[in-house]
């Protein structure tokens, strides 16, 4: 008897029973209400750092103060502003080969990863400029047997046409900008020039330039993209015309393709990286007692989504129009409102962080800079994301992050029990949402989603198409465990999901294993580790979160690209050198890739 | 294969582990005209997370309390009991915590918990750890329940917490339930294969299949006047009370364990009579509050594929099929006012099952009765 008495005690220190239930929270109408303000007039779509945005927030603010919300501790008010970059401006670049041959910007284009600067050196054509890494199944290597160190090098867009099947997807993979790019800099070329031959779609057009907002650094080499006619005009005087080589290369002959090009050339790349930025809207209520000391039961969504279309936008080819965003994430933005009005008239018993991010549509823009500059990860007991929560359908509920806490199973089943969803689980924490970046920082996590449909990321995604009976479950259900986060003591434990193989990298993670969880989207020239694994081979060499990789296996590392193509030449078990910076002093380990546990 | 797919303990969650591989767990709804649960189910949702399986949730008369049965205790590979409260979702474990426990039932006279469990084995300690050890490494068996022969009912009386041994006969005694009085106890026992002399045959059997030797008892709510009431070769397991207390629903085991049909007789036993003749595994029976009809699990479609079926509480119509979504679907159970329907299922795709509820449409399952085609005559069989 006195056994299941001890025991009894010892389960209500981890879930302590709640006899009363919160009250019984906003109605359809009143979160009808604020999808409305969200995705009404003047919020535009609300993209990150536009007006429309910032008429969100002001929304967001004055609803979140009338709730009695506090800003977090250091912080002035509740919007808190995060700066990124939001666009490159190439303002100038020009590629000159001998006297006679100068192009300017009407032919020239910087990519937007290139470094800004002038470069000279001699003109050496070296394909497609590919180089896939030794043991990724196909042989291609363009360099092979060329010495193109301080010279400025001409390639090829796109890959070899006319390749098996399984090639080309090899091929693939090494033929983006970016990695081109790393290929000429780990040769010690000067710079690269890129031209889109006569046998290949959009032939003779300038490249785009690459932009990626979510990593916007430099890629360590000036590059450039040059029209057709300039492409033509650089083999003038070879004898072979860019279309004969683009012929034989295609037709499978490798070596076909490179050799020097007349002319010394000057390559000038002049590039702006245009500061931009954003705000988040964060607020702290009060606990039961008072009290607003961490931790914090954390809930949050994103507020931003598309403005008038853009690069995210399912529909790019129509007129630019505004993409309301209602269920992505006017929804989500909506039931955490009316969770924070729920949280302040009936208190829990942890103070709650609400938290409405922008720059999310652009890669989680303003929850990385939430995380990384404005609290301590381990104020915060939990993150619980709401995202595309406004089509509940059949009673269906996803909740995914299952697996970044011990506590969730239990916790999710008994806020279910009044909840009563025909619940989706799944332990997967690495979402493409906020809650991502919560997790790289070892907070546990939670997602809710009611799953996508034929109006995300179209101006069709629009306020009368939400279920606000289902929104409204959705904010209780949320408030349920926020409350049993809340109580449970010690905050729920993190635990590190490994990242499941990504699909570009399947066959390469497969074959070898590092336990390195990379850090996506830092401004650090290197590789940041988020994590390591534990007991991975990472680990095993010494390696730990917060060190940043700049060589692997011989491949200098400037950002998470490099740190992706290096990974393909990790064997199982043949050691491999990692060169990593910690707290700025260079420090060297051997790692051993073992099979995939 | 079939010999441990045959292993169902009367009212067990019986789950069907994903590597049963070959083609055995893809559903056989072809040619089956099934029409779509939603028919009688509407906003389904998941009952039980936490935990490897969860199973065997019976209410309590108020609808506010289900107990249940889940492998979730740390440390315990076994099922242990529980209460979940149907009004605020808090769960607290009723079971001792050690050793194996199964088919719990809350009392309608005072809220009494009865389960059946072997934590006065002195060996229980052992086999948790034996358990976990087996699954830590790696190898994967199909679920099967071992039918302990330390198995013994007991009760948690609500008045004081205390818990009260109910029976001590060496074999299983196991899923049992409460009279709607809450003064009587129907039950499984197999102590028959610890008592008097075996024959041959039934010495071999006992050691490789207990559930041979499982017979349906009653007892008062103290433990006393236990009284045997089936004696046909072969498992009878997994009894109920009728709602009203008139009748006991229950299945039974054909001799060679192949066969299993739902059977329903009076308290004392007499007049035993078949529900269903499938020529299938028909099982986990419950009456709905309606008295009108009786919900439970068949493969009828397939040797794996179990689904709900409800059956006309007097067997006259040919059975109708419920559930039509891929996985387990079974144990079926009533609320008490009879809108709505707990069961265990595996649809989630998950390795165990777990609870779900759903709002039942009592008049469609009314209808559907109606215009079910008829069925031969039942049989009575000598008891």
């Amino acid at each position: 008897m006195n056994r299941r008495r001890q025991t009894l005690i010892g389960v209500s220190l981890v879930l302590a029973p709640f006899l009363t239930l919160p009250a019984a929270g906003q109605t359809p109408e009143e979160l009808r209400d604020d999808v409305l303000a969200l995705t009404g007039p003047g919020t535009e779509g609300r993209a990150v750092g536009t007006p429309g945005a910032a008429a969100a927030r002001r929304y967001l603010v004055s609803e979140l103060e009338a709730a009695g919300a506090r800003p977090l501790p250091g912080q002035d008010g509740l919007g808190i502003p995060f700066r990124f970059i939001s666009g490159v401006e190439d303002r100038g670049s020009s590629l000159r080969a001998g006297g006679h041959k100068r192009f300017g910007s009407d032919q020239v284009r910087a990519f937007a990863f290139s470094e800004t600067g002038e470069v000279r050196g001699e003109l050496y054509f070296v394909g497609y400029g590919i180089r896939v890494p030794e043991n990724a199944g196909v042989s291609y290597d363009s360099y092979a047997g060329h010495e193109v160190r301080d010279k400025v090098v001409v390639v090829l867009r796109h890959f070899p046409d006319g390749v098996e099947d399984e090639t080309r997807s090899v091929l693939n993979r090494h033929a983006d900008f970016r990695s081109k790019a790393s290929a000429a800099r780990d040769q010690g070329a000067a710079g690269m020039v890129m031209v889109t031959g006569p046998g290949s779609e959009g032939a003779g057009e300038l490249a785009p330039d690459g932009f990626d907002i979510s990593a916007p650094g430099s890629q360590g080499i000036l590059a450039v993209s040059i029209d057709g006619a300039a492409g033509d005009r650089l083999f003038a005087g070879t004898g072979v015309s860019l279309a004969e080589v683009q012929r034989s290369l295609d037709a499978g002959e490798v070596d076909a393709g490179s050799f020097p090009l007349p002319g010394f050339a000057t390559l000038a790349v002049d590039l702006e990286r245009t500061p931009a930025s954003g705000a988040n809207v964060v607020g702290i209520l009060p606990a039961a007692d008072g009290s607003l000391d961490p931790p914090y039961v954390a809930v949050g969504a994103h507020y931003d989504h598309l403005g008038m279309g853009g690069g995210g936008s399912l529909n790019p080819h129509g007129p630019p129009a505004v993409h309301p965003g209602a269920d992505d994430n006017a929804s989500g933005t909506a039931a955490v409102l009316a969770l924070a009005r729920t949280v302040a008239d009936s208190p829990l018993a942890r103070p709650v962080l609400v938290g409405f991010w922008s720059g999310e549509e652009s890669g989680l823009l303003g929850s990385r800079a939430f995380i990384r500059n404005d609290i301590r990860p381990d104020q915060l007991a939990a993150y619980i994301n709401l995202d595309m929560v406004g089509r509940l359908e059949e009673n269906r509920l996803t909740v995914q992050a299952m697996g970044s806490s011990s506590v969730w199973p239990g916790i999710v089943e008994r806020a279910n029990v009044p909840g009563g969803f025909d619940l989706a689980l799944s332990d997967d924490p690495y979402l493409p949402t906020d809650s991502s970046a919560f997790n790289s920082e070892s907070v546990p996590t939670l997602n809710l989603f009611t799953g996508t449909h034929t109006d995300y990321h179209r101006p069709s995604d629009t306020a009368d198409k939400l279920n606000y009976e289902g929104l409204a479950r959705i904010a209780r259900f949320t408030g349920l465990v926020a409350r049993r986060v809340a109580e449970s003591d010690p905050v729920p434990e993190f635990v590190q999901v490994e990242r499941a193989p990504e699909t570009a990298t399947s066959r390469v993670s497969l074959r070898a294993y590092t336990g390195t969880i990379p850090e996506y989207a830092t401004e650090i020239e290197g590789l940041l580790l988020g994590g390591v694994m534990a007991g991975g081979p990472a680990e095993t060499a010494g390696l730990r979160k917060g060190d940043v990789i700049v060589e692997f296996a011989g491949t200098p590392v400037l950002n998470i690209y490099d740190y992706m193509n290096a990974l393909e030449a990790a064997r199982i078990g043949e050691p491999l050198t990692v060169v990593f910076l910690r707290d700025g002093e260079r420090h060297e380990v051997t790692l051993v890739p073992t099979a995939r546990p | 294969m079939f010999q441990s797919l045959r292993r169902v303990s009367g009212r067990l969650v019986f789950v069907l582990p994903i590597a049963l591989g070959g083609g055995l767990t893809a559903p056989v709804f072809a040619g089956q005209g099934a029409e779509d649960e939603s028919r009688f189910l509407s906003r389904i949702r998941r009952l039980t997370v936490e935990g490897r399986r969860a199973g065997e949730g019976y209410f309590s008369p108020d609808g506010k309390e289900m107990v249940f049965q889940s492998e979730r205790e740390p440390g315990n590979p076994f099922f242990q009991i529980y209460l979940l409260s149907m009004e605020t979702g808090d769960v607290r474990r009723v079971s001792p915590g050690q050793g194996k426990t199964t088919c719990a039932f809350i009392s309608a006279k005072n809220g009494d918990i009865l389960f059946a469990s072997t934590h006065l084995d002195p060996r229980s300690l052992e086999l948790q750890r034996e358990e976990i050890e087996f699954r830590e490494s790696g190898q994967e068996r199909r679920y099967e329940w071992d039918y302990d022969s330390h198995m013994d009912v007991f009760v948690e009386r609500r008045s004081d917490g205390e818990l009260v041994r109910l029976t001590d006969a060496r074999g299983y005694d196991a899923e049992g339930s409460w009279s709607p009085d809450g003064e009587w106890i129907v039950f499984t026992s197999m102590r028959g294969m610890f008592e008097g002399e075996l024959s041959e045959r039934e010495t071999r059997l006992a050691e490789i299949d207990p559930s041979y030797f499982g017979e349906i008892w009653t007892m008062r709510a103290d433990g006393s006047e236990q009284r045997r009431l089936t004696h046909v070769p072969g498992y009878d397991g997994g009894p109920f009370y009728f709602p009203d207390g008139s009748r006991i629903i229950w299945r039974r085991f054909s001799e060679d364990g192949l066969v299993a049909d739902v059977w329903s007789m009076n308290p004392d036993g007499s007049d035993q009579r078949p529900l269903t003749d499938f020529g299938a595994m028909s099982w986990a029976p419950y009456v709905h509050p309606s008295l009108e009809y009786v919900l439970f699990a068949s493969n009828k479609l397939g040797f794996s594929n179990f689904e709900v079926y409800l059956v006309d509480v007097a067997g006259e119509k040919e059975p109708v099929r419920i559930t039509t979504t891929d996985g387990f679907d079974g144990l079926p159970v009533p609320t008490p006012d009879g809108t709505g329907l707990a069961w265990t299922s595996t649809r989630h795709g998950g390795e165990g099952g777990q609870i779900y509820l759903a709002d039942w449409d009592h008049e469609a399952a009314l209808a559907a009765l109606r215009s079910a085609p008829s069925r031969n005559e039942p049989t009575e069989t000598p008891q």
